[in-house]
């Protein structure tokens, strides 16, 4: 007898090295599975800041420029009118002019004025509008300098490649490189990539329209998709009678979340924009949309974040009195929270980041102006992304992946969010 | 916790009653032009929409980028403030889109033709470079061609350029094109495979159809492969495959000069001057048009053609040829010019 | 009063009707009532803000068809001979007026009229309105209000009330899908009625090389959807092989070895996996991994193409990893202790805990999250319309081009072609085959997950 018992343990311990070594290797290899998934996380970013972080800085070049009284406001009764309506882009070029007085081709002209970006008329324009006491004086300004003039100081152009392989002449480079000599070239934090909306001009072009766009759709799923959800999980699991009804509900919502987004875009096009009349391009509709995409996700995490929480509790809640909405509102549901969060989280950073559905509903559009209400024509950031990445200019490259990062900081905070809730209430059983 | 929870859900709930209430509320009131269509006119038609913005007191008009197909089919719908005031398009509207229009109430409908854009195959720098003719291409690209023998069609069996023409460099055929929905890819077959088809007598002494069918379709053995309608995404992948040649916008091989180099075709080089006077024969004209009973009823639409058709934006030296397009000859120009001064409407006729 | 004031004031209302509500049942504390205080204060809100919210959507629903109307009415009749999509226009110019948005040309004289009379009577509606909700509001509060008493049973109404609304947001779910049936079925029928559907499901060839426009005599056009499933099939499966592995081998690790603050902040940095743009993958995919796994099948002398199903289907596995290991962690997370406990108490190691009792308990949760991955990479469109090209080969070879159901429908919605061609019908064609393709695949998925379902304690 004892013998037999020894040879168990001999068996047990002669295993037991072979066991702890499989141990270690499963352990290894669930470690090795959550650095996969980082390191490609890791990797992206790493590519993204490396392309992108150009494009939070942008080239000036400093000219003086005479905001002479004569050319702005001849009549001197600072009308704003009159004075909108001057020719800034001439101020400009006269500056240029007299930074530069031996070129005088009308052709050499061109490239000169071609520096400087055509928006920084408009943004003179504005700041001499703002405050007329200007007027009359020679400003030291920095100016926004064309996209080109950009790409080359920060290294996208060649400069040593032969001229009719590069988009800046010769004779502008020598300008460049003059005005780099003087000091009056000089990359300052591009502050309109925030405050500014769409723009063809890669250097006046910003994401705030699309930004504010994204957030307001975002804002109308959360507000739909979440109570609805939850609601949909907690009927689902908790009151519906097991029978054919709610089998159809349940296959209908797996079915949902397997539709393609752009199936969703279709629906979207037929129910809201056709039959309900509301406007094309309306972060509302688009935010409706993203709400029936989400739904199923959220509806799907929340029933299996219900169905996990222990019979136990639900049987020493309904033990000690409760009634059926009060055990599960009081017992379940703070248990199965975190679950729903996650799922709900999994469901705004998928709609925070899809464009396919708001192609079909006037969402991939050229937005200049920032949407005020969500009724406003506005855009998506994933759309703006995938509008500038079809550029083709090459400056807006960076933009693209600048956008991108933007996109991504959004998504770190929503989930950082959620870390602190779900770290509030999650429970090991 | 519980009560917590139940007075944030409490809210939620609200906000999303209010939500609906915003919905029933829509009401359709609108003062900026929309313009939807042709996602290649998308980058003309913005920057025209930028400048109309930022020097009058009109909003920015709101471009959607809708392809062709469905540019018409929303400014069909109908007249009124659901529906666009303008559709850009990269082909002549078809005589069933004007009647499913009229169907509609949209009977009065302006043309715009604002320019050329030059259509270029194109391999990344490094490479040899083509000198290709249309024949080339046709017997590259066609899915039947004519045997060696020159009578009956046999599927393509070219499959290195050397094969074709002993002159063209011996490099495997692979060249990356837009799909078959594409207006690029339509007029493409129409300028080269058309054209390069007509120099062989098997295929000329086809009947109509059949000439047509063996014109027009291309190989789909993976030698011609349908890389979608992103053109920068093209460029790069050119870059990273320096086998392969790529079809797509003039624009394109414009901003990306240091990169790829465009092919010869019939001789000539896709050049802003080749294209502009017609030497380079694969270009196409590009479309806007406009409801004419929109015009004066939603605000900005005649100041907005007054820009497009202005000298500063599409004439010679205009600030679209920094674009890429390709301007219409001055003739031309002005032609077009009186027509939506008049707001004629379109005949297709002419 | 704007109509957000008006909402304003009835939560307001709504608010103090809880108080009331909850106070009159404490204030009589010799009384034993029925249910507790909350209750009476919720039976009391609910019924001062349902029927007021309910007669404020009728009103927004009806008032701007009515003042239309009105308006309209009181144009002149030379002005309402004219057609009504052009009637539509002039009250958009009267509504801009309105508005103060910018008009085109100096308005008319009648215009102006009309201007004016649109303003009054909205101010008269929105007064109309105020009253009508806050006057309802307070008088559903105060019959609410004297109901509370010790013997009214307000728990059960409440949550009467509650399961209700609970019921009805769940049939959401079954609008959408009626509504996706609809919106693509009408446009459907029209394909079906220019190609058979039977070659449409069955064809082995997809070539829509047909002309894209009428004055073209048609090239060839093939329309057999069987190689663009087969092609969903073949890169869905390479995401799966992908995801599948490294997702629960991740969700293992961090709910059974990881310690907390590595998997606090290791399972949201995965999750940002899933809210990547799936443009970005796409890029990657095609100019990354594409030409990477091209120069990689030269060196074995493989011939591997730069669009190979192989480059979007890794990425695509990538993107859903998150799908698959943050839901069966939290499924894992769920499985009670003492099952774990036990194991362990019989000498078991970790490992053989996990895969012999927690991830059995754990299956039809990690099941269904597989499933949710599965749904997520069949649905993806960006990255295979960069990565995997468009050719409609059918082929089991992960190194040749596929294209996928959704690449198709996309390319076939935004094209240039004209919008009745049946081209652009085929899109909607798709749409409803995958539909119903992958609602027979769930049917299928929930009864075997149904059959191996299990709650442990």
């Amino acid at each position: 007898m004892s013998n037999r018992r020894q040879s168990v343990r001999d068996r047990v311990a002669l295993g037991i090295a072979r066991r702890y070594r499989r141990e270690r290797n499963f352990r290894l290899l669930g470690l090795a599975a959550v650095l996969v998934g980082l390191s490609f996380l890791a990797f992206f970013f790493l590519t993204l800041i490396g392309n992108g972080y150009t494009a939070f800085l942008q080239t000036h070049i400093r000219l003086d420029v005479e905001l002479s009284a004569s050319l702005i406001d001849p009549d001197g009764e600072l009308d704003p009118q009159t004075i909108g309506r001057a020719n800034y882009q001439g101020l400009i070029q006269n500056a240029l002019r007299a930074r530069f007085p031996e070129v005088a081709s009308r052709n050499e002209l061109r490239e000169l004025f071609a520096l400087v970006s055509p928006g920084a008329a408009f943004e003179l324009r504005d700041s001499v509008l703002g405050n007329p006491d200007l007027i009359g004086e020679t400003m030291d300004l920095w100016l926004v300098a064309d996209d080109d003039v950009d790409m080359l100081i920060k290294g996208h152009i060649d400069r040593s490649a032969e001229e009719s392989q590069r988009r800046i002449s010769d004779p502008q480079l020598a300008w460049i490189e003059a005005l780099e000599a003087d000091g009056r070239i000089e990359r300052q934090f591009n502050h309109r990539f925030f405050t500014a909306g769409d723009s063809r001009d890669p250097e006046m072009s910003g994401i705030r329209s699309a930004i504010t766009g994204s957030f307001l759709m975002l804002l109308v799923t959360l507000a739909l998709s979440f109570p609805l959800g939850v609601a949909t999980a907690i009927y689902l699991e908790e009151f519906a009678p097991k029978n054919r009804w709610t089998d159809l509900i349940e296959v209908n919502i797996n079915n949902l979340a397997a539709v393609p987004s752009i199936v969703f875009g279709l629906l979207g096009l037929a129910l809201f924009i056709n039959l309900f009349g509301l406007p094309r391009s309306a972060p509302l509709v688009g935010g409706l949309v993203l709400t029936l995409m989400t739904l199923p996700v959220v509806i799907i995490a929340g029933r299996a974040a219900l169905m996990s929480v222990p019979p136990s509790i639900r049987e020493a809640a309904l033990g000690v009195g409760a009634s059926k909405m009060q055990m599960i509102l009081h017992h379940v549901m703070p248990l199965a929270l975190p679950g729903m969060l996650t799922g709900t989280i999994i469901g705004m950073a998928r709609a925070l980041g899809e464009s396919a559905p708001l192609l079909m509903i006037g969402m991939v559009a050229f937005i200049v102006d920032v949407p005020e209400s969500p009724l406003d024509p506005a855009t998506a950031l994933p759309v703006q992304v995938y509008l500038w990445a079809d550029s083709p200019e090459r400056a807006f490259v960076e933009r693209t992946s600048a956008a991108i990062l933007v996109l991504l900081a959004f998504l770190l905070a929503m989930n950082a969010a959620a870390i602190l809730l779900r770290k509030r209430f999650e429970r090991n059983w | 916790m519980n009560r917590r929870f139940a007075w944030f859900s409490a809210c939620v709930c609200f906000l999303g009653t209010v939500s609906l209430i915003q919905l029933t509320q829509a009401q359709a009131v609108r003062d900026y032009i929309s313009i939807v269509g042709s996602s290649t006119v998308y980058p003309f038609s913005t920057v025209v929409a930028e400048r109309f913005g930022r020097t009058t007191a009109f909003k920015t008009p709101k471009i959607e980028s809708t392809g062709s197909g469905g540019g018409f089919k929303l400014f069909c719908s109908g007249v009124g403030v659901q529906s666009p005031d303008i559709t850009n398009s990269s082909r002549r509207v078809s005589q069933s889109e004007i009647d499913e229009c009229a169907r509609n109430g949209v009977r009065e409908v302006v043309e715009v033709k604002i320019g050329y854009d030059g259509i270029v195959l194109a391999n990344v720098k490094g490479a040899p470079s083509y000198e290709l003719t249309r024949e080339h291409i046709f017997l590259a690209l066609a899915k039947n061609v004519p045997d060696s023998g020159g009578n009956s069609l046999v599927p393509n069996p070219y499959r290195s350029w050397a094969e074709i023409d002993p002159a063209l460099p011996d490099m495997s055929i692979e060249v990356l094109g837009p799909p078959p929905t594409s207006g690029t890819r339509d007029a493409f077959v129409e300028l080269v495979m058309e054209v390069g088809c007509e120099a062989f007598p098997a295929i000329e002494s086809l009947a109509d159809d059949a000439r047509t069918a063996a014109c027009h379709t291309l190989r789909e053995d993976g030698a011609f492969i349908e890389a979608g309608e992103n053109d920068n995404l093209i460029v790069q992948k050119l870059e990273a495959n320096p086998t392969a040649l790529g079809i797509f916008g003039y624009s394109f091989l414009d901003q990306n000069q240091d990169k790829v180099q465009g092919s010869f075709i019939d001789g000539v080089a896709p050049l802003f001057e080749s294209i502009a006077d017609g030497s380079y024969p694969v270009s196409r004209p590009l479309y806007s048009y406009v409801k004419t009973t929109h015009v004066g009823e939603i605000p900005g639409i005649e100041e907005f053609l007054a820009e497009l058709t202005s000298d500063a934006a599409w004439g010679d030296f205009g600030y679209l040829t920094d674009r890429g397009l390709i301007p219409l000859p001055e003739s031309e120009r002005q032609m077009v010019l009186n027509a939506v001064q008049g707001l004629e409407n379109v005949n297709l006729a002419q | 009063m704007p109509s957000s004031t008006v909402l304003a004031v009835l939560l307001a209302m709504t608010l103090l009707a809880f108080v009331l509500g909850r106070r009159r049942s404490l204030a009589r504390s010799g009384a034993r009532f029925h249910s507790l205080p909350t209750y009476y204060g919720s039976y009391v809100a609910i019924w001062c803000a349902f029927p007021a919210l309910a007669v404020f959507c009728l009103w927004q629903l009806a008032e701007p068809g009515f003042i239309r109307s009105q308006v309209i009415a009181s144009l002149p009749a030379e002005v309402l001979a004219l057609p009504e999509a052009e009637l539509g226009l002039l009250y958009n110019d009267i509504r801009n007026l309105v508005e103060g948005n910018f008009v085109t040309a100096e308005p008319s004289e009648e215009v102006v009229a009309a201007a004016a009379r649109y303003e009054s009577l909205s101010r008269i509606s929105d007064l109309g309105l105020a009253l009508t909700v806050l006057l309802l509001g307070t008088a559903t509060l105060g019959w609410a209000f004297r109901r509370v008493n010790p013997a009214f049973r307000a728990r059960n109404r409440v949550e009467k009330t509650m399961q209700r609304l609970l019921m009805v947001a769940s049939t959401v779910a079954i609008f959408t899908t009626i509504g996706i049936f609809f919106s693509v079925l009408f446009e459907a029928f029209r394909f079906f009625q220019q190609v058979s559907p039977l070659e449409f499901m069955f064809g082995l060839s997809w070539s829509p090389q047909t002309a894209i426009r009428p004055d073209q005599i048609g090239s060839s056009g093939a329309f057999g959807a069987v190689p663009l499933f087969a092609g969903t099939l073949l890169i869905s499966g390479i995401a799966m092989v992908v995801a599948v592995p490294v997702g629960l081998m991740s969700a293992i690790y961090l709910s059974e070895y990881a310690n907390r603050r590595v998997r606090a902040v290791a399972k949201p940095m995965l999750e940002v996996l899933a809210g990547i743009p799936t443009v970005v993958y796409g890029y990657f995919a095609a100019l990354t991994v594409g030409p990477l796994l091209r120069q990689f099948g030269e060196g074995f002398g493989l011939d591997v193409s730069s669009e190979s199903a192989l480059g979007a289907g890794l990425v695509m596995g990538i993107m859903i990893i998150p799908f698959v290991s943050s839901l069966s962690d939290d499924v894992i997370n769920a499985v009670p202790q003492e099952l774990r406990d036990g194991s362990f108490g019989l000498g078991a190691t970790r490992s053989e805990t996990i895969r012999k009792v927690v991830l059995p308990a754990a299956l039809p949760g990690i099941v269904s999250s597989v499933l949710l991955a599965a749904s997520r990479a069949i649905g993806e469109t960006m990255i295979v319309v960069m990565a995997a090209g468009l050719a409609a080969n059918l082929t089991a070879n992960p190194f040749e081009a596929v294209t996928t159901v959704t690449v198709q429908i996309v390319t076939l919605l935004v094209g240039d072609q004209e919008f009745d061609s049946a081209k652009t019908l085929a899109a909607f064609a798709l749409g409803l085959l995958l539909f119903l393709t992958t609602l027979l695949l769930n049917i299928v998925a929930l009864g075997v997950v149904r059959r191996y379902r299990e709650q442990y304690e």
